[in-house]
């Protein structure tokens, strides 16, 4: 008759067995990121873990986007921005100088928000990537390109005007090209930064068919502020807040039993 | 977890509130239902069992209400974590509260049967006894949903166990009074399914106890609850005379 045993179940913050067992496919160590005196970023350490998504939550101006620019080093386009820690893709540090910047993008692709099609053709849209990494015959670069708009589950309806203007598309569309843009050039981890926040429920619902699909090959990144779409697009979720990392734990333990009460009252929508 | 913070959007927390407040309504009815059924069981007292009856009918509606509620907030609010153990705690206690009140109704039913028969004065008190212990755990239980007391919840989850042994001593003996005078089997079978339907009360307050602590703790009662009803494989030794 021990009353003791069940209330410690709550303080376990060591990670479970089934996620120890997992391979990390990015991690990331003591990261600290600063826009030029400001630190964006504190001492966040996360796993992305291979074939999984990773959902990144939090309210505006937390870091999630920072975070997520840090992963392809986008903002080595910026000055004054600059990243401390580690983050390393299969065990190499990308943050390292020498770390070759367009391999690392080739191996880490990006989605942004708004759909952002070049404007040129289709089929150039997809093509345009793959010249710059590969010298394909033409047979193959259109094999890629098939393949590509059908893993960006658009192929059925773009196939019969792939001269068409990217930027005619919906969308809805022009998202899903730009997601297959980015499998194009074959990357290993794929991120979405608020892919869906610009959609309508359908295209959002074909994305979200997307992550599921494309998860099998790939190890993704969301960023998204819709709570439903990180319940159910993801494996893992991660909470931030003013640049910490408050609380990362399996997506249904966020979900329903989280550990932080900060992490609690966003999700729930209370005042903190 | 400590105390939760309040919504920002105030309907969602208005809503809530009104779940908790028809789960006390419930409660406090399923109380009243339970109490006063042993009461016109002990008593003989046909008007009051039929007024118990026709209570539990306020229990079903505020039945039906809580699910239509639940139903509606998870469509409209899509609920996570505290909140969306609040609201599936909500709707499975509603679902215990509701068979607690069927079963307290069956008992103010087998009153109105027995009226007419001689009741031995100690039976009845064996009864009683168990009943009032089934109504002590269902208050429990209920309060500590409403302080949201998750070791309270325990405390009322490991007793339960009283319940079922006063159960089982009172099938025993009830079986007695059975060999001892065939004239008692029409009595003692509507008292052994009153002693049951306690019983089955009991195991249900155990039930809300599993989903205050649910809701609480965000996981569930690990420990193993010793089973305590052990009657259905209790041997019925009947002595069959000679000759």
């Amino acid at each position: 008759m021990s009353l003791a045993i069940q209330t410690e179940v709550k303080e376990a913050p060591e990670t479970p067995a089934e996620i120890a067992a997992l391979e990390p496919k990015v991690s990331v160590r003591r990261l600290n990121f600063y826009y030029g005196a400001y630190r964006a970023l504190a001492d966040n350490n996360v796993e992305l873990y291979k074939n999984k998504v990773t959902a990144f939550i939090g309210p505006s101006g937390c870091g999630k986007s920072t975070l997520l620019r840090i992963l392809n080093r986008i903002y080595d386009l910026y000055p004054n921005q600059r990243a401390e820690g580690e983050v390393l893709l299969d065990g190499e540090n990308i943050l390292n100088p020498k770390q070759d910047v367009n391999l690392l993008r080739a191996k880490v692709g990006m989605v942004f928000q708004k759909p952002t099609p070049f404007p040129m053709t289709i089929y150039d849209n997809i093509a345009f990537g793959v010249r710059l990494y590969e010298q394909l015959p033409k047979s193959e670069l259109d094999a890629r390109v098939e393949d590509s708009l059908r893993r960006g589950a658009l192929w059925d309806e773009v196939k019969d005007k792939l001269d068409a203007s990217g930027l005619s598309l919906s969308g809805g569309q022009q998202q899903r090209l730009c997601i297959a843009r980015t499998v194009a050039i074959r990357p290993e981890v794929i991120l979405l930064d608020e892919p869906c926040s610009a959609l309508d429920p359908i295209s959002t619902a074909k994305i979200e068919e997307l992550i599921d699909v494309l998860k099998q090959d790939y190890t993704i990144a969301i960023v998204t502020h819709n709570m439903q779409q990180a319940a159910r697009t993801s494996d893992f979720t991660a909470f931030m807040y003013l640049g910490e990392l408050v609380e990362f734990d399996e997506t249904t333990k966020i979900f329903t039993n989280p550990r932080q009460q900060r992490t609690q009252d966003y999700i729930t929508g209370r005042f903190g | 977890m400590d105390k939760q913070h309040e919504h920002i959007v105030r309907s969602y927390e208005e809503e809530l509130l009104l779940l908790n407040n028809k789960i006390a309504k419930m409660g406090g009815l399923a109380e009243q239902v339970l109490g006063q059924s042993i009461e016109a069981l002990e008593r003989r007292d046909p008007e009051l069992a039929a007024a118990t009856i026709s209570e539990d009918e306020a229990i079903d509606a505020l039945e039906r209400e809580i699910e239509e509620q639940t139903v509606a907030m998870i469509a409209r609010r899509q609920p996570m974590a505290y909140d969306l153990r609040q609201i599936m705690a909500a709707l499975r206690i509603a679902n215990d509260l509701e068979r607690i009140g069927d079963l307290g109704k069956n008992i103010a039913k087998r009153a109105v049967a027995v009226v007419s028969e001689q009741q031995p004065k100690q039976l009845m008190l064996g009864l009683k006894h168990m009943g009032e212990l089934a109504l002590g755990q269902l208050k429990e239980v209920l309060d500590a949903f409403i302080e949201r007391d998750a070791d309270r919840a325990l405390k009322v989850w490991y007793k339960d166990e009283e319940i079922d042994a006063m159960y089982n001593s009172l099938f025993r003996e009830l079986l007695t009074y059975m060999m001892e005078d065939p004239r008692n089997i029409g009595l003692c079978t509507h008292l052994l399914f009153g002693a049951k339907n306690i019983e089955r009360i009991g195991d249900h307050a155990t039930n809300i106890a599993e989903n205050v602590y649910y809701l609480v703790h965000g996981t569930a009662i690990t420990d193993q609850r010793p089973k305590g009803d052990t009657t259905s494989s209790t041997p019925v030794a009947l002595k069959r005379s000679a000759g």
